[in-house]
């Protein structure tokens, strides 16, 4: 079982002449939540896209490893399992084709992610495209826990959900976290947690 | 130290600009002779061109491994003075051109390159144009320049196969077969290297106004 | 690799009706200057070549960027970012591309022959030409649509980047091309043409991770 662990600091990011994060540090270690809170526009998805491998830093360092190696940008990318409202599938192919596609890609056998759509009862031979919202929610989801991530980053992760979605969606993190695994939380609908080790506050 | 080497340079050029007028003999064979003197303009801005994009090539090869800003900015900027300098050599060719074999263009070996060149400097100063953030117009840039660059040996492959060349080859590129003057030598080699300093001179000045308009841009947030 | 195809595949229809039609397009409208219009046909021999290539540039700058272009519109691009590696990546759009630009000639250089009444007497050569043309066509235009996906205005940066790029190309594969018409044996060109298409998928695999990741 691997040990993840990722530390960040002093991780700088601007649009043009808008600073967006100037200078956010932290430290997750395995089996801990971290929440990201702040109002419109403080960064918590700019963040989160850093930690991703998503977006380049205009400064600082962003160091993940698992099991003692650590892992540079490239490899964090595929490493983690993402959530985030802008997340989208292939309208054309239908759920089950698209978890299938990427865990291809991937690698992995599509068999963790149709368990996780199975139990937030997300309809696999829908075409992505028809998908409500909530549903497209539960999608993510299954993209992101396809290939047992271990580091988990969550922008908005409950966003759409029903009561019911956003039960399941919470065990599924327990369960997540419960296993050493580390999740970076960033707008979360309530701020109603029960791990969490770091509250990382970028409102100003 | 900079203010002694601008001065140097321009003295230099000086001395070339005289050079050609005065010390250096006029090419008897051409059409008209008088016009040759435009050679030691006319070939090292057509060099400088091409060594704008070298450094270019450099600048992205650097940037893509140290990802340092600087660098991307260097090349952009070269570039730029690239094809500014391949413009006039393009021009000064067609002139010379028009009075030495009376026409403006004539798809030579050299002219068509030159032109596939200009196009291509265009072409990258037209994607940092359509790139607003700057980390990501410098990664696609810094690509592109050097897709140019491994595409550039074929192009200098083939132009000279389907065209036939008017230009003054063996005077030229001196490689020893025909006799130049070695007083033309030695203003062409002078001029060379002047405008080569010259390059760098602007591309130094280029990169400060460009860094200080940049940082005047990010004060102003 | 294969699987990213395969699955570009499944939109296929909106792909080559697109690049059919803008094709069929382009050559009547090149058939009609050199028929009805009446070229002689002396001169036409040795341009029809050229015509040809220019055809199915067209075409390609028409039809190909989608590729990349559509996964960021539709926003695809980021679960694409996160699961592929990106040479896989690149091949699978290289290989979807590449069946593009064959389809694609397959499709329209019988109707050119036949509209144009042009003869070839190398056939092999002929076939050969538009292959490894066409393979430097699809390799170069996949790494240039991934540049200017990122950026503003695609449509018309991807014909002005493509351009300076796939020039080389071009101008071997039309001198190749008039060599299979009128029978000689191409001679030293073709393994130059084989050696642009080695070069620019290098090239593009090297450089595709640098464009592609931030």
């Amino acid at each position: 079982m691997s040990a993840p662990r990722l530390q960040f600091a002093d991780v700088r990011r601007h649009f043009g002449r808008l600073s967006v994060l100037q200078g956010v540090s932290g430290t997750v270690d395995p089996g801990e939540m971290m929440l990201v809170t702040g109002p419109n526009g403080s960064g918590k998805s700019t963040l989160l896209r850093c930690l991703a491998g998503l977006l380049a830093t205009d400064g600082g360092t962003i160091a993940y490893q698992e099991n003692g190696t650590p892992l540079d940008a490239a490899e964090r990318r595929r490493r983690v399992g993402v959530v985030a409202p802008d997340l989208a599938f292939y309208a054309e192919l239908t759920v089950e084709e698209n978890l299938a596609f990427f865990a291809k890609l991937r690698r992995v056998s599509p068999a963790r992610g149709l368990d996780v759509l199975g139990r937030l009862a997300l309809p696999l031979d829908r075409l992505a495209g028809n998908l409500s919202s909530g549903m497209r929610q539960r999608l993510r989801w299954g993209f992101a826990l396809l290939h047992s991530a271990r580091l988990l980053l969550l922008d908005e992760p409950f966003q759409n959900f029903d009561a019911a979605g956003e039960r399941i969606a919470r065990e599924l993190l327990d369960e997540h976290l419960a296993a050493g695994g580390l999740a970076v939380v960033a707008n979360p609908s309530s701020l109603d947690f029960q791990h969490v080790a770091t509250h990382l506050d970028l409102g100003r | 130290m900079k203010t002694f080497l601008a001065w140097l340079l321009w003295l230099w050029l000086a001395l070339v600009i005289v050079g050609a007028f005065f010390y250096a003999p006029v090419a008897e064979h051409f059409r008209v002779p008088g016009s040759s003197r435009i050679v030691f303009f006319h070939v090292p801005m057509a060099w400088t061109s091409f060594l704008a994009f070298i450094a270019a090539a450099v600048w992205s090869v650097m940037y893509l491994v140290r990802r340092n800003p600087r660098h991307d900015r260097s090349a952009g900027v070269a570039i730029q003075i690239g094809l500014l300098f391949g413009v006039l050599a393009t021009v000064t060719g067609a002139v010379w051109a028009k009075i030495e074999w009376g026409a403006w263009w004539n798809w030579d070996p050299r002219q068509t390159s030159i032109l596939a060149s200009l196009l291509f400097y265009a072409a990258y100063l037209a994607l940092r144009q359509s790139v607003e953030e700057p980390e990501k117009r410098a990664r696609l840039a810094a690509a592109y320049a050097l897709l140019g660059l491994v595409v550039t040996p074929f192009l200098f492959w083939i132009v000279p196969r389907i065209t036939f060349s008017l230009h003054p080859d063996p005077v030229v590129n001196s490689s020893g077969k025909v006799e130049m003057d070695p007083r033309i030598q030695h203003v062409l080699y002078a001029s060379g290297l002047g405008f080569a300093a010259l390059f760098f001179w602007i591309h130094n000045l280029q990169c400060r106004l460009e860094a200080l308009v940049e940082r005047r841009a990010a004060l102003k947030e | 690799m294969f699987v990213k195809e395969w699955r570009c595949e499944y939109r296929t229809r909106y792909a080559l009706n697109t690049l059919a039609l803008f094709a069929f397009t382009t050559l009547v409208v090149v058939s009609f200057s050199l028929g009805p219009l009446g070229v002689d046909r002396s001169h036409g021999t040795a341009v029809l070549p050229v015509l040809l290539w220019i055809i199915l540039l067209f075409s390609v700058a028409a039809g190909l960027p989608r590729t990349f272009v559509q996964e960021e519109e539709t926003q695809t691009a980021m679960a694409l970012r996160l699961s592929a590696t990106p040479s896989a990546l690149f091949c699978g759009k290289l290989l979807y591309n590449l069946t593009l630009v064959f389809a694609l000639e397959v499709l329209v250089t019988p109707f050119y022959l036949m509209m144009t009444s042009l003869e070839v007497a190398s056939p092999w050569l002929f076939a050969a030409v538009l292959a490894a043309g066409g393979y430097g066509l699809a390799a170069g235009s996949t790494l240039v649509a991934a540049i200017i996906a990122q950026a503003r205005s695609k449509g018309t940066l991807f014909s002005v980047l493509s351009f300076p790029i796939l020039l080389p190309l071009l101008v071997l594969a039309v001198e190749l091309t008039r060599g299979a018409t009128a029978g000689d044996p191409g001679g030293v060109a073709v393994p130059v043409l084989l050696l642009y298409d080695a070069t620019i998928t290098v090239a593009g695999l090297m450089l595709f991770p640098a464009v592609w990741n931030p």
